[in-house]
Parts: C-alpha cells; structure tokens; sequence
C-alpha cells in the first residue's frame, strides 16, 4: 500500500506538472518543466516552516494531515473497490479542508478562498448524480461491482454518457487553472493556501497530487472499467490533457457566475437522474 | 443489509437500537470526531481585517466569555454528529440532526456582529421550521412500517412512503444545508475558525448521511 500511495503522490503531481505545460503551450507560452509539481512538493519539505502569529495553530497544522489521510483513505477505497459513496464523501469533506486551510491562518486572503470555497458547494452536485445514476444501472455502489457490471454490459460511459459529462464537470472543478477554481484566483494571491508554507505547503501538494490521481482513477474504473496499468495511465494521460485543454481555452468565472453556472449544471444534472429514475 | 456504504465492520446493540459501523459512517464518524479534537485543543485564530478609510488593519479577538460559549456548542454540535453518522434508527437520526441545527446557531449566534446575528437569526428560524418535516418523517415511518430500525427497512419487503423520504430530505435541508444556505455564508466569515468550521462540517456530514439512509431505506 506505501508503494501504490508513493507511485500515487508522484504520478498525480506529474499529471498537474503535464496540465500545466500542455496550458503553457496552449497559451504559446514555455511553460514550466512537467516535473514542476514534483520539484514544488520536494522543494517545500525542506524550506523554512513557520505558523503564523495569528493563526489556530492546532487547526492550521493539523488540517494538513486530515488532507493527506482523506485522500490516502479515498485511494485504499478505490483500490480495494470499495463503495462509490465513501469517494463521494471524501469529496465532499475536501471543502471542508479547503475551508479549514484558509480560516484557520487569520489572513483575510485566506478567508476568502476559504469562503469562496464553502460557496461553491453547487460543484458537488453533479457527482451525486454520476453515484444516483450508476446505481440505477448497476444496483450496487461497490466500486468493484460496477467494474463487474461493465466487463458484462459493457463500458457505462456509452450506456450514461451525461452522467459521464457530469463527473468530467467535477474533474473540471477540481483542476488547478479552471473555470471554477475561484478557491485559488490570483487576487487572493493563492487563496486557502497562502499562509500554509514550508512542509505544511509541501503537504498540500502530496494532498493535490493523490487528489488528480484518485479522482481519474475512479473516472476510468466507473466509467469505462478495469484495464490494464499502462492503458489506465495512458487513460489518464489523456483525460488531463483534454481538461487542460478546457482550462486553457475557458477563462476563469467571477464567483457569483462561476457559482450561477455550476448551479445550473447541478439542476440539468438532477433533472437527468430524475427522468433516468422514472425511465428504469 | 443493503451494502451502500460498504460492507458493515461492526453492530453495536442498545436494546433495541443499533449502532452500525461501515466503511462509509466510520469514515464521517472519524471525520467528525477528528474535527471535534481540533475545537478541543486549539485556540481561535485572530482574524486580521483592513481598517477602511485608514492605512491600517487590525485583528478581531474573541473574548474568553464568547470563546468558552462557542466552543461548548462546537463541541456539542461534533458529538451530536458523530451520533448521527453511526446511528442504526431513524428517530435517533432526526432527533441528532435537530440537535445540530440548535448547535449550529448556538455557534454562530454568540458572535458580535449584527450581520453574523442577523443570519444566526435566520438559520435559526429555518432550523425550526425544518425540525417539523424532520420528526414527521420519522412519525410517518413508525406508523406505516412499525419499525424505526434501519436495518429492518432496508430489507426489501418494507415498503416506505415516498412522502417520508422527501419530508426527511427537506428536514435535514432545513437542519443544517449550510452550502445550500446563503445566510450562513456571512457565519462563514466570523472569527473562530475551528468553531466556524464545525457549523460547515457538521452541515456537510448530516447531508451525507441522510444520502445513505435515504438509499438504504
């Protein structure tokens, strides 16, 4: 499990790396190296660390470590196919960690990325349809059930493809650059994560790193089934790249538009899985 | 028993009320007792804010009267949700959620400031308003069931009304759907961020456990 969990850091960081440069080349810039990520994560385990005068220090701190366990917890789930609901939950719970990063330091900075966070709560939605309509189809939310259901049936990204697009919208979510990544937007400087520095920053990456990792991986055993490594990490490769593609192309939403907008999308979402409920 | 959340690891029995871990409670349970040790241990942060009108800013403290108030709710609030998520009965369940929601604006109602007061105010009218949905879904399920225990309606030949499922829903939107809320968004902004943290948490935890219960029965 160290191995699966170290191969995760690192790889899931190498895919921002990536997301970055392909954005960069995109935007016909250099870009940074694709291993930049991985060089940040290193670079801050050994910098200076500090916690600020103002800050709760036992939450400033400890609200690292809840990111990490989540995550690493969200990864054991998915490789042992466990139950779809639990990913959810972490999910969900990753908001609250983003709150605790920015509330916790005192700087206003932090407080409202901290807050734009919570606000943005609409983005959950459509993966609570992606979970609804999976288990209309495949009466079980056990992720190595649907995986079992689909070597049968075949791949469900073909038999619920908006539900498919639904979880793409939460990937999309979730991808530094976004349209919806108002938590980070440069005029909060670097939003929830400004004041956390040194190895409390260099955790946050291991956090973003096992995050990408974990959220793909359970994009490609959902929706399109159990493959074989190489293929799931070529898979990968070119779910992140279509996304950066997105990034690239799509400009950032003020936060009142890029809540209104992920709103709309949740209501779309549900009114779906409503007509997907009635039709079954 | 239905495995939504994964497969159960452990039955704790009351007499007649049963205490479930799965995979899926265990990992809210933990959450909200990790979150309920933070309030425990550390002290608030002093938020730091600009002085308009000046080039200056200053720190908001909380004072020792507020801190102790706030954290005894916090407190509360953490342990009524650790209930919530491991409770096997459905009374339990709306009865912890209430509990919640009263902790929740306990929380947020302690603070100095006529716009965080002015939500608290609002949440708390809405938190009262939602506890009438909340406890008749749990009346309509004792009356046309006979049962209040979880594991015996999720079996399949119990049948629940639909209404008790919406009105459980509603219920728990009125309790504690803090992202869904937009007045708690000024709460959000209020110094004490483990107290403040706890009212989101708390929030988020209540939603994701009704999904499953809603699903399991």
């Amino acid at each position: 499990m160290i191995a699966e969990l170290l191969f995760a850091v690192f790889f899931g960081l190498l895919l921002l790396g990536i997301h970055r440069k392909v954005i960069a080349r995109i935007q016909r810039r250099p870009g940074p190296p694709v291993w930049q990520e991985i060089l940040h994560m290193l670079k801050f385990s050994f910098k200076t660390t500090w916690i600020p005068k103002t800050a709760s220090a036992a939450l400033f701190v400890g609200v690292v470590l809840v990111a990490i366990g989540i995550w690493s917890a969200a990864l054991f789930v998915v490789i042992s196919g466990g139950s779809l609901l639990v990913i959810f939950a972490i999910y969900m719970l990753h908001k609250i960690v983003e709150h605790g990063f920015g509330l916790s330091s005192g700087s206003p900075y932090g407080k409202f990325g901290g807050v734009r966070s919570v606000i943005s709560a609409a983005s959950e939605i459509p993966l609570l349809v992606s979970v609804a309509a999976i288990a209309i189809f495949t009466h079980s939310l056990l992720i190595s059930d649907i995986v079992s259901y689909q070597e049968v049936h075949g791949p469900l990204l073909i038999t619920i493809p908006l539900a498919a697009i639904a979880m793409y919208v939460v990937l999309i979510s979730k991808m530094p650059f976004g349209p919806f990544s108002i938590v980070e937007s440069k005029e909060l400087v670097s939003g929830y994560k400004t004041e956390h520095f040194g190895v409390w920053r260099a955790g946050l990456e291991v956090c973003n790193g096992l995050k990408t990792y974990v959220l793909l991986l359970t994009f490609i055993l959902v929706f399109i089934g159990s493959l074989p490594f190489w293929l799931t990490l070529l898979t990968m490769l070119i779910l992140v790249i279509t996304l950066s593609f997105v990034c690239a192309l799509s400009p950032m939403l003020s936060p009142y538009d890029s809540v209104t907008v992920q709103t709309l999308l949740a209501g779309l979402m549900l009114v779906y899985v409503g007509v997907l409920g009635v039709m079954s | 028993m239905n495995e939504i959340g994964g497969t159960p690891l452990f039955f704790l029995e009351f007499g007649d009320i049963v205490v479930y871990f799965t995979p899926f409670t265990l990992t809210l349970f933990l959450l909200a007792l990790v979150f309920t040790v933070f309030v425990l241990i550390s002290r608030p942060e002093r938020q730091i804010d600009i002085a308009f009108g000046a080039d200056a800013f200053y720190a908001k403290v909380i004072s020792l009267p507020e801190l102790r108030f706030r954290r005894f709710m916090s407190i509360a609030c953490g342990l009524a949700c650790m209930g919530a998520m491991v409770t096997g009965d459905v009374f339990d369940f709306t009865l912890l959620v209430s509990l919640v929601g009263i902790c929740n604006v306990g929380i947020v109602a302690a603070v100095k400031s006529r716009h965080v007061q002015n939500a608290a105010y609002q949440y708390g009218l809405v938190a009262l308003a939602g506890t009438v949905p909340l406890f008749s879904a749990a009346a309509m399920v004792a009356a046309t069931t006979g049962t209040l225990s979880m594991i015996e309606l999720a079996k399949d030949a119990v049948a629940i009304p639909l209404a008790a499922r919406a009105l459980l829903v509603l219920g728990v939107m009125g309790e504690g759907m803090a992202p869904f809320y937009a007045a708690k968004a000024e709460m959000f902004r209020a110094p004490g961020a483990p107290y403040v943290i706890m009212c989101s948490l708390s929030s988020l935890l209540i939603f994701l456990r009704v999904a499953e219960v809603i699903l399991l029965l």
